[in-house]
């Protein structure tokens, strides 16, 4: 109930952010542009629009997870309003719980409006409907919960603006952990090659999440391949948050 | 009158903003078309910097789908622009094989890459080049070893190797009704302008778009003059 509460707060607060707005405005438009700019393919305006359309809500939810996650807890620290939260009888885990519930809420409702205009414009375009679109939205959102759990765990101990480096850092390295892991296998030495396995292995790939190419040539998908990025997502998120939730614990207020 | 109201001192601050807007949003063209004449960075310029597909890849932190969809459009830009001047194309083949390193699934450039090449730049050796490294990147798609056994037909006139991909195509789910047909004639070496005329015929129904549509229009016009050609001279 309390984490509810919180989540809902947190919900209310980002909608209203004009820093939301303007973001989810600008990621509409370059959706809706990408029909324009499909029109100047030859015979490829589905694809196009379903590539762009894709791209453009990953990476715009991606930026309002970090731009909003980092700010979460350190906005509540600087106005000192969580003094009076943490002096109620409320946890502080379901404090920072409510907030990553709230952040995600958020971005579920302005992904879902980007993915709905995609999934239009792509039906308008091909004249059929592509299911599969809405797999692959599914899939890159867990992947924005991944960066949204990274940006909190962040904010617990860091100033924004290094949370904001540090998670969009963190959001490269997963993106390219697939071609790195690739570059290292070619080129580098056992050293580095063992190095790079290693950090492969702890920071998030954020590469199993992509379906989308699959999606947009029309080819089967695994379904135990997403069922098994889900449930690396799943629980690379509740890891995060435990993470999380430890150093806030042992923050002092003082 | 009117200058006594805009010179209230309430008005000054609005009339200066005003004013300075209009200045700046004046300046705006002029400076434009300055920016414009004096940037040194041509349309082609543009595309002899473009970066290697691996750097592409890394740039394009994953987003490998959109980054091919942009160079695909920058390609039919390119290959628009000198169909309509000189007919030359060096960088063509550079930028199509920069788009299928992006993105090796995209079937529709080895095949339309293939026309580019083919029937503008008259590179044909590019034309199979990329066919079949398309062919190998896809083994389960029909379209391109069936797009391989057309140029060999039609424009390199080996029979052999139109003959083995056609063999391929038969093997692959979705291929066009009339391969098996092709692959007997072709055993049999009988009706070649037929069934020149029916894989143009086939281009022409399946084409996406009005320039593929068009391209295999000219050619079907061609043949069913030197088919009407053929059987005038037979008649005398």
């Amino acid at each position: 109930m309390k984490v509810q509460a919180i989540a809902l707060n947190t919900f209310r607060e980002a909608v209203r952010d004009r820093i939301l707005t303007s973001v989810l405005a600008f990621a509409l438009l370059l959706i809706a542009a990408s029909a324009i700019l499909a029109s100047l393919s030859i015979g490829q305006e589905g694809k196009i629009v379903k590539d762009l359309g894709l791209a453009s809500s990953s990476l715009f939810g991606t930026f309002i997870a970090i731009f909003l996650g980092i700010g979460l807890v350190s906005k509540e620290i600087e106005r000192r309003t969580v003094y009076t939260i943490i002096a109620k009888p409320v946890h502080r885990f379901q404090f920072l719980l409510g907030k990553y519930i709230g952040l995600v809420l958020t971005l579920l409702v302005t992904v879902g409006v980007m993915v709905l205009l995609v999934v239009g414009l792509a039906w308008a375009v091909d004249g059929h409907w592509t299911p599969g679109l809405l797999a692959a939205a599914g899939l890159d959102f867990l992947a924005l919960m991944i960066v949204t759990a990274v940006a909190i765990l962040f904010s617990t101990f860091s100033t924004p603006t290094l949370s904001a480096i540090f998670t969009l850092a963190i959001f490269v390295i997963g993106r390219l952990s697939g071609d790195l892991r690739w570059f290292a296998e070619q080129f580098a030495g056992p050293g580095l090659r063992r190095a790079i396995q290693v950090l492969y292995l702890i920071l998030p790939d954020l590469s199993r999440f992509q379906i989308g190419p699959q999606v947009v040539h029309g080819l089967p998908l695994s379904t135990a391949g997403i069922v098994w990025a889900a449930l690396y997502g799943v629980v690379y998120i509740l890891v995060l948050l435990l993470l999380a939730i430890g150093v806030f614990q042992r923050r002092d207020f003082k | 009158m009117i200058s006594e109201t805009l010179l209230r001192p309430a008005r000054i601050s609005l009339v200066a903003f005003l004013l300075a807007f209009g200045l700046l949003v004046g300046a705006v063209i002029p400076l434009h078309r300055q920016a414009l004449a004096r940037a040194g960075h041509s349309f082609e310029e543009r595309i002899w910097l473009l970066p290697p597909p691996p750097a592409l890849r890394v740039a394009s932190l994953g987003f490998h789908g959109m980054a091919a969809d942009l160079v695909w459009l920058l390609t039919i830009q390119y290959f628009g622009g000198h169909v309509s001047t000189d007919m030359q194309f060096p960088e063509l083949r550079r930028m199509l094989e920069t788009v299928i390193a992006l993105d090796p699934d995209f079937v529709e450039v080895y095949s339309l890459g293939a026309l580019f090449l083919n029937y503008f730049a008259r590179d044909v050796r590019g034309a199979i080049a990329l066919l079949e490294d398309g062919a190998r990147a896809n083994p389960t798609r029909w379209e391109i070893p069936h797009d391989l056994a057309r140029t060999y037909y039609l424009d390199l006139k080996d029979s052999r190797q139109a003959l083995h991909w056609f063999e391929v195509t038969d093997r692959l789910s979705g291929r066009p009704h009339y391969v098996p047909r092709f692959i007997a004639r072709l055993y049999a070496a009988t009706g070649e302008r037929d069934t020149a005329l029916e894989l143009w015929q086939a281009m022409r129904d399946s084409a996406t778009s009005e320039w593929v549509r068009e391209l295999a229009m000219q050619e079907i016009a061609k043949l069913e003059g030197q088919i009407a050609d053929e059987s005038r001279e037979r008649m005398r």
